[in-house]
């Protein structure tokens, strides 16, 4: 890393950090104005999720889909692909893990284990891919082709959980659960933390390098910035319409099938609601860095943690937190978004 | 006294280092109609934007009946009575043609509703009174041209213009209805009102103006009275004195073509006139072809075609003897394709981009080692590159940081460094100043001696007849003129053939009649 380089991550770092600085004190604000026992709720707001290995290894465990998600739409928004349908697509993925795991004679984990994620990956990549392909194709709108999908699987992926999957054993909407030796490691018990926090992280790191240094990462990278640019000099842009969807998909997909291997056993209705929004949410707080979305996916998990143990520990209502909560990403995603256009603007004039 | 006096009138574009107007003086008399015309880049459209306050002059002043107006913006114009029709129009076309008229100054009912009635009724008003045949309940999308253009008009009547100017108004319109915009513009003329037409068409000054103001390079060359002035002189005023190149270009024979073009055109959907019109062209190894045009002519058609960027609809093309007609860029590159293209800042180079990152783009397939690119041979080529061609920039800084001088040259270091036998430059020094200019000269003229096939297509004339062994001259789609650069050959020739005051394949009297307007 050169000077120049450490100069200009330092500011964008010191533009955040007094983002969330100004966030946290409106909603410092707002507490000492709702709630009877400020003290305590600001407490638990802000240092609750360290106050239990529970608590902790939980928010840990609640970061590793956001990691998953919020990579998938890091690549494809460096790409100028857009992926609204990361709902959908981790639904499915979780879905099909389920299936896949259910339908397998017993064997051993790390290959059904294997098989299942690799059916995940493929249900999402192939879901976003639509939008792609059309796009490169016809022209249309990913923003809007992506989410209708999305928007059709959901209902299609309830249908199934509550219908011909729904395990009639228990009282609950979800399908019967998968075999033990499915289940990934738990490494931080008791809370439901468990080994693919590592695989995250790892994968991360992975498409950085496949980002930067690929030349597929590359030619992706050419087409984000600047698709004249890159159709002049010969790349092929159509096909950089389909490939960062896929990818993109994928990305949801797995994070569908290891909320199922490492969380909850089963697919549930809506087991993964939230996953895909939040995913953008990840992405732009890390300004599509892949490496930048390890502590951005961390960061929203602790926010995530904190009012769950503030509505716990004090009078903070569900709400109050779900506000103070959007305050502090509003203030967050719209200050990096701020940076992304004013480097554009930058350019152009 | 003059109805509009613009004085000493100077803008500078900061950013650019471009002074667009110089000292400009213009005056306009009460009903007259005033050609303002002039090359691409001469400054009228500027101008034109200052007189309209979408931009703001660095000195000078603007009189209206001798007072001393400041005009900060569009609807400050309006209020002094000028209105402006642009050569795009800038119409909403699901709105009717009376919504889009009152658009900005809607009449209101109880303050807070749009009136309709009395918008539709107004605008019928203003059309009926002038003459024009448009329904103000119609919806701009169901209009033609011509029509869109009558409603642009209308906007300007409906706020009561008594100055209107008209940016290159034919330029869109077929034969007809240009009659029936000259028309219009005679009927108000005769209700009082005063026209400036923005044009580099020599016929319609001719034709519709009393007295013509001709700008060049930013500054005023000439006013005449038209009447006094015929099309030839107009020419020579526009395009100035030869100015010579310092450049040595020393005679050789050519060799086989590198690249040829026959009959290509391409025709549009809904346009009466192909964009191209059956363009022969050939240039061979050691040759440096250059072809000339006034913009809109069909240069940017032609850079797009070879580029790789644009398909035609008839007629073939071909790249050393390889049929290359409907191949794409990414074809064309491995078929022996180098290209600096006219728009540097978007196509040429991608600016958020590091100028490693633009050096490598045609070729890092090159620098890949089992999928990686390999850092140490990115970092090697992009010095020697830097080096090479003397580019002052840092090989991690984004593109957007450096002078325009050095993205081109960084342009031309990356397209050279594929020792392609054809390259195709498209307005290579347009905006440079003269130092980088003569050093893409110097890398011309090295290319041509090298043996490599060269087309320069631009619209400064001076570098084409400085340059170029052969001349081609383009005029709506066609070539009009085919010339070798002898001795002989000026600038007012081949301005001549630019403005379609000459032209030497007009055997087609057929279609020549159904030629629709284009400037």
């Amino acid at each position: 890393m050169d000077r120049q380089r450490v100069i200009r991550v330092l500011n964008s770092l010191t533009g955040l950090i007094l983002t969330v600085g100004i966030a946290f004190a409106i909603v410092i604000i707002l507490i000492l104005f709702l709630s009877k026992e400020p003290a305590t709720a600001i407490y638990y707001f802000f240092v609750g999720p360290f106050t239990k290995a529970y608590y902790l290894g939980n928010m840990l465990n609640q970061s590793i889909g956001l990691m998953f998600t919020g990579l998938g739409i890091a690549v494809a928004f460096k790409s100028s692909t857009f992926n609204l349908g990361g709902e959908g697509q981790a639904y499915a993925g979780a879905v099909v893990t389920t299936v896949i795991l259910l339908a397998l004679p017993l064997m051993p984990g790390i290959v059904g284990g294997t098989a299942a994620l690799v059916g995940a990956v493929a249900i999402g990549a192939l879901l976003a891919g639509f939008s792609g392909f059309f796009k490169m194709r016809w022209g249309t709108d990913q923003l809007i082709s992506s989410f209708l999908i999305s928007a059709a699987v959901i209902l299609i992926v309830n249908y199934l959980v509550t219908g011909p999957l729904d395990d009639p054993t228990n009282s609950m909407l979800t399908t019967a659960r998968i075999a033990k030796q499915y289940q990934l490691l738990q490494i931080f018990k008791p809370s439901k933390l468990d080994i693919s926090i590592v695989f995250a992280a790892a994968i991360a790191i992975g498409t950085y390098f496949f980002m930067q240094r690929t030349h597929w990462g590359y030619e992706m990278r050419m087409c984000g910035v600047n698709r004249e640019f890159s159709k002049y000099a010969g790349i092929n842009v159509g096909k950089y319409f389909l490939i960062p969807m896929a990818i993109s998909g994928g990305f949801h997909g797995l994070a569908g099938g290891v909320a199922v291997m490492g969380t909850y056993y089963r697919c549930l209705k809506g087991v993964t609601a939230g996953l895909g929004w939040n995913g953008i949410a990840v992405a732009l707080i890390a300004k599509n860095n892949p490496i930048a979305v390890i502590p951005a996916a961390l960061f929203f998990a602790y926010l995530d943690a904190g009012a769950k143990a503030a509505m716990l520990h004090s009078d903070v209502t569900f709400e109050l937190a779900k506000i103070a909560q959007a305050m502090i990403f509003f203030l967050v995603t719209a200050q990096a978004l701020y940076g992304i256009f004013n480097f554009k603007k930058k350019v152009t004039t | 006294m003059a109805y509009l006096q613009m004085r000493g009138i100077t803008k500078l574009y900061s950013a650019s280092g471009v002074l667009a107007n110089d000292t400009v003086d213009l005056s306009v008399e009460e009903n007259e109609i005033h050609a303002v015309i002039g090359e691409n880049g001469a400054g009228k459209s500027t101008l034109m934007k200052l007189l309209y306050g979408l931009e703001q002059p660095d000195a000078g002043e603007i009189l209206i009946r001798g007072e001393s107006v400041v005009i900060k913006d569009p609807l400050a114009a309006n209020r002094l009575g000028i209105g402006m029709v642009h050569q795009h129009f800038k119409l909403v076309p699901d709105f009717t043609v009376a919504e889009n008229v009152v658009l900005g100054s809607e009449p209101r009912k109880r303050g807070l509703f749009i009136d309709r009635k009395t918008a539709e009724r107004d605008v019928a008003k203003v059309i009926e009174e002038h003459g024009f045949s448009i329904d103000a309940k119609r919806k701009i999308k169901d209009l033609t041209v011509g029509q869109m253009q009558q409603v642009e008009i209308v906007k300007m009547l409906y706020r009561n213009a008594e100055l209107l100017i008209l940016d290159e108004p034919t330029s869109v319109l077929t034969e007809q209805e240009i009659e029936s915009l000259f028309a219009t513009l005679r009927n108000l003329l005769n209700r009082g009102k005063t026209i400036i037409l923005i044009t580099h068409k020599l016929d319609e000054v001719k034709h519709m103006s009393h007295r013509v103001t001709v700008m060049r390079n930013g500054k005023v060359v000439a006013v005449r009275n038209t009447s006094d002035v015929d099309k030839k002189e107009l020419s020579r005023l526009m395009v100035g004195k030869d100015i010579l190149l310092e450049v040595n270009r020393i005679p050789k024979a050519f060799g086989d073509a590198v690249l040829e073009m026959r009959r290509v055109s391409i025709h549009c959907r809904g346009q009466q006139r192909p964009l191209l019109d059956e363009i022969d062209l050939q240039v061979r190894a050691g040759e440096l072809v250059g072809i000339a045009g006034v913009g809109g002519n069909g240069l940017a058609e032609i850079e797009d075609v070879i580029g790789g960027l644009r398909s035609v609809t008839q007629g073939r093309m071909f790249l050393n003897g390889e049929d290359v007609t409907s191949m794409g860029a990414e074809q064309l590159r491995k078929a022996g394709l180098a290209y600096v293209p006219a728009d540097r800042l978007h196509r040429g180079a991608s600016l958020p981009s590091t100028v490693r990152e633009n050096c490598i783009v045609t070729k890092h397939h090159d620098f890949l080692k089992a999928g990686v690119l390999q850092r140490g041979s990115i970092r090697e080529f992009t010095k020697h590159l830097i080096d090479h061609f003397s580019i002052s920039a840092g090989e991690t800084m984004p593109v957007g940081n450096l002078s325009g001088g050095n993205i081109q040259k960084m342009i031309l270091a990356r397209e050279l460094a594929a020792q392609s036998n054809f390259i195709l430059f498209s307005e290579p020094t347009w905006g440079l100043d003269i130092a980088s200019s003569q050093f893409i000269y110097e890398k011309m003229l090295e290319l041509r001696a090298q043996g490599a096939g060269v087309l320069l297509i631009s619209s400064n004339l001076d570098e084409i007849l400085g340059l170029a062994d052969t001349i081609l001259v383009l005029y709506r789609g066609r070539i009009v003129g085919r010339m070798a650069n002898t001795e002989g050959l000026s600038k007012q020739i081949i301005g001549e053939y630019m403005l379609g005051v000459r032209d030497d394949f007009h055997e087609t009297v057929a279609t020549s009649q159904s030629v629709v307007g284009h400037g």
